[in-house]
């Protein structure tokens, strides 16, 4: 691999170097997941995700807020950040919008992302920096011992609903989709090679790109909700057809989150816009050259 | 012969009363003068009532003074919608429109000025340029030629802002100038009100604002991030800002929300850029938990406030100086942000490049507080000397300490190497929660407090920037004063006329507020035997933050009133009398 960067204080690597392996972005930390866990499964699809992609991890930006998935930066051996609740997106966009050269993933649970920093998930989308969104979805909160989350159901009895939840979930996926995110996954660890090509696909997009992990929690999550049951029934995208250019179809596909479990690429926009940070640089190169000839 | 003019006019919006003073103020520059602008209006987007306060001096003006040598009244109604903000006293001459229909021995005041003058203001700008609009340029006509300010330079601003539009508006304007002039010229003042020739042969001077000076001032700091969301008193930083850091290589997020506004700082700072965000109190409140984010990663930030008053939406166009417990106090856990504040203007442009040097320095944010006066008001001020600073880049692991790269080693000065993304070596976990040396989450009490030792311990050197703090007057005085902020330049006219009368006094103006130097305090103490502290708050919260950590003299008082009440010299002058009769008769 052969690259080449600017102003990020990156080396140029002149002479390709021995290929990657999972474990150049394996860290020594161990992570404190429960086992079982279905957050194992994504980090391993991480691992081989960015082996296929090739940037070295010191070139690669890990944000994340809180939550037991929020601990995932650690465990790889990228520039991690695990800052605060809900606020892991605009962190990445702070990082990406200062140094464009950098790969950034931002991750976290549906708690992070579509309760506390629910607002900003919009303006990713609509501000379209060229970031991976992995959401690991779980339904439920974890590291606080089991309350309700944004996408628990309603009904479900957790330590923080006795009687039952009275409210509608969130549904990751359409909200992304209408707020124009140009590329919309959905994967299950119970697939590995399907989740691990997908977050490839996510971060090779050149634009924002949102992973929805449907990532059982298995000590307060439903039990019928776990990595033997996902593989009896998840339902591949690709198998069933769905043409991911089709945005109204994958719009229609969306609406059965919580009913049937969808994997695959729901929607991949064909003619991906500019992205933000390309445009940062764009407009630094056109209004550079005039001061310098100001003097 | 004046030497001092306070000018203070009010009206409707539509009046142009703070487009006169911008006017004057431009004028006044041209002719070598010094001067501060400060405009105040009720919390209205357009209309409702607008005043403007003028003080032009020959030598720097400290502040925006007290009581007016000129009250310029378009309409009663507005001008005393102003109260304190524009007090008239038995030496001030007072120029009103006479459409108001009240008699010169009936206006609407508590005092009887010095001089009262009814002038058909309306009527002159009708005659003159066939519309109401043109009022204003009336009054700068009757300014002008009763004071004798800046007469041929006001009439070359005018033809430079209204050329633009047209021979007859432009013409039209000159006529209202030339009405006033002549209705001044015809119906002269009772004494000798001319102004003092200004200084000859004075360079070229600036006229800005502290916002201005601030932005400019964090991109010659090297700023190449801010992130931040409108707000009022300081949503100029920004909008000047957004001119010109792409120039610089930089870029600038208008956020969604405060709080993703300094969550981009915090990421552009991790990138390893040095990255600012400015905000007013309720923004400073929202950011709080983000700001202790970049104190346990140790990560440099500047957060600009410009206060206004509060609590909540408060008086959101009016100054106060009522942050400064929520800036010290405002995180959790155990930390300390260093508090800066400029005292001027002029000061602003110092103080930003100080904030970024501390940031960058000691791996912290750092809140600078300024004031809505010190951010809006216009102030002509003598070019910043840029030589005079130096700029503090953070500190970068060599090559050797990236071979097992410790983030957050303990180290004597409590500063650890930081490196940034794309650095080979130094990755690292950055996070909020509590780490060990390498970054890596550690919940244990005895790292806990290694870490808080070592984040509290390495802003100790602050303290000794004595620097930073401006003392002046007589070093052996039994009685001092201390004040901050934009008040810092009342306090100091204040003591530098009472010193003038044979007073003995000395004043301290710290501009680091925290954390809290106690030597400087104690050293400033040791001769003094009454001491009073001078701030806009209600509180008076530096006279309480100062006894949290200093033995303060055997009186220790606080003269203090909220946001939008003046404090003027006098009002200090007066206690420093009292303080010295008092020393003097024990």
């Amino acid at each position: 691999m052969i690259t080449s960067t600017t102003d990020c204080g990156c080396e140029s690597t002149l002479v390709a170097p021995a290929p990657l392996t999972t474990k150049d972005f394996r860290s020594d930390l161990k992570p404190i997941w429960c086992p079982g866990c279905g957050d194992y499964g994504v980090v391993t699809a991480l691992y081989r995700a960015l082996v296929a992609i090739g940037r070295p991890s010191h070139e690669i930006a890990f944000i994340s807020g809180i939550g037991c998935s929020s601990r995932i930066p650690g465990y790889t051996t990228a520039y991690g950040f695990n800052t605060v609740h809900g606020r892991a997106l605009p962190v990445a966009q702070g990082i990406k919008m200062a140094n464009p050269d950098l790969l950034v993933l931002v991750a976290g649970g549906d708690g992070d992302g579509f309760s506390i920093g629910g607002g900003h998930v919009p303006h990713a989308i609509r501000r379209n920096l060229d970031l991976t969104y992995i959401v690991m979805d779980n339904h439920i909160y974890g590291l606080t011992k089991g309350q309700l989350s944004p996408t628990t159901p309603r009904g479900a009895k957790t330590s923080s609903s006795t009687y039952g939840s009275m409210e509608d979930p969130v549904n990751p996926l359409l909200y992304v989709l209408s707020y124009g995110a140009g590329f919309v996954a959905q994967g299950v660890p119970a697939d590995m090679d399907g989740l691990a090509k997908m977050i490839e696909e996510a971060i090779r997009y050149p634009g924002f790109a949102f992973v929805n992990v449907q990532s059982p929690c298995i000590t307060f999550g439903d039990p019928d909700d776990q990595l033997k049951i996902q593989k009896t029934k998840m339902r591949k995208l690709a198998a069933e057809g769905h043409d991911p250019s089709n945005w109204l179809r994958a719009m229609e596909l969306a609406q059965d989150y919580g009913k049937e479990l969808y994997t695959g690429v729901f929607y991949r926009n064909p003619n991906p816009p500019p992205t933000y940070d390309s445009q940062i640089r764009e407009r630094q190169a056109t209004l550079r050259p005039k001061v310098a000839a100001a003097g | 012969m004046l030497n001092d003019l306070i000018i203070g006019m009010a009206g409707s919006g539509g009046d142009g009363i703070v487009s006169a003073g911008e006017s004057l103020i431009s004028a006044l520059a041209q002719d070598g003068y010094y001067a501060i602008l400060t405009k105040s209006f009720g919390s209205q987007i357009r209309g409702g009532e607008s005043s403007c306060r003028l003080r032009v001096a020959s030598t720097p003006v400290l502040n925006p003074g007290g009581t007016l040598t000129v009250a310029v009244v378009l309409n009663w109604e507005d001008f005393l919608r102003f109260g304190g903000e524009l007090p008239v006293g038995p030496g001030t001459v007072v120029i009103y429109e006479q459409k108001t229909k009240v008699a010169p021995d009936a206006i609407p005041l508590a005092v009887k000025p010095a001089i009262v003058r009814a002038v058909p203001m309306a009527e002159l700008a009708m005659k003159s340029a066939g519309t109401l609009q043109a009022k204003n340029n009336v009054v700068l006509g009757l300014l002008a030629g009763w004071f004798g300010l800046a007469r041929q330079s006001i009439l070359e601003g005018l033809r430079k802002k209204f050329a633009k539009k047209g021979a007859e508006i432009l013409q039209g304007n000159e006529r209202a100038y030339a009405a006033g002039l002549d209705y001044a010229d015809k119906n002269p003042l009772e004494g000798d009100w001319h102004f003092n020739p200004p200084q000859a042969g004075v360079g070229k001077r600036l006229i800005t604002d502290g916002n201005e000076l601030c932005a400019s001032a964090a991109l010659f700091a090297g700023c190449k991030f801010f992130g931040g969301y409108p707000i009022t008193p300081a949503t100029e930083i920004m909008q000047h800002l957004q001119r010109d850091i792409w120039k610089h290589g930089g870029s600038l997020l208008q956020a969604e929300d405060e709080i993703a506004g300094i969550a981009a700082v915090v990421g552009a700072s991790f990138a390893g850029r040095k990255a600012m965000t400015a905000t007013s109190g309720p923004g400073l409140s929202l950011k709080s938990e983000v700001m202790g984010l970049a104190s346990l990663a140790e990560l440099p930030l500047v957060c600009v406030n410009v206060q206004r008053g509060g609590p909540s939406t408060g008086l959101p166009t009016k100054s106060e100086q009522a942050d400064l417990f929520a800036a010290a106090f405002s995180a959790h856990g155990d930390t300390v942000r260093p508090i800066l504040a400029p005292i001027s203007v002029e000061d602003m442009f110092g103080i930003t490049v100080e904030a970024f040097n501390i940031a960058e320095q000691y791996q912290t944010p750092v809140i600078v507080l300024s004031d809505q006066e010190i951010a809006q008001r216009k102030d002509i001020v003598d070019p910043v000397d840029r030589s005079r600073f130096k700029l503090v880049e953070r500190l970068e692991p060599t090559a050797a300490e990236m071979v097992d790269y410790t983030r957050f080693r303990l180290t004597e000065s409590g500063i650890s190497p930081l490196s940034h993304p794309g650095m080979k070596g130094g990755s690292y976990l950055a996070a909020g929660i509590e780490h060990n040396e390498h970054g890596d989450p550690c919940s244990s009490g005895e790292m806990h407090e290694q870490m808080n030792n070592k984040r509290l311990n390495k802003l100790n050197p602050l303290k000794q920037r004595r620097d930073l703090f401006l003392l002046e007057g007589d070093p052996t005085a039994e009685v001092g004063v201390i004040s901050w902020g934009s008040i810092a330049g009342v306090a100091l006219e204040a003591v530098r006329t009472a010193r003038a009368q044979g007073l003995s006094v000395k004043l301290l103006i710290p501009k680091l507020l925290y954390p809290v130097a106690e030597e400087v305090y104690q050293d400033f103490f040791k001769s003094l035997r009454r001491c009073l502290v001078v701030e806009q708050s209600h509180q008076g919260q530096l006279h309480r933050i100062i006894r949290m950590w200093v033995n303060t003299p055997a009186e220790f008082t606080s003269l203090a009133k909220s946001g939008a009440n003046p404090i003027t010299p006098d009002d200090v002058l007066r206690r420093i009398s009292a303080m010295t009769r008092a020393t003097a008769s024990a």
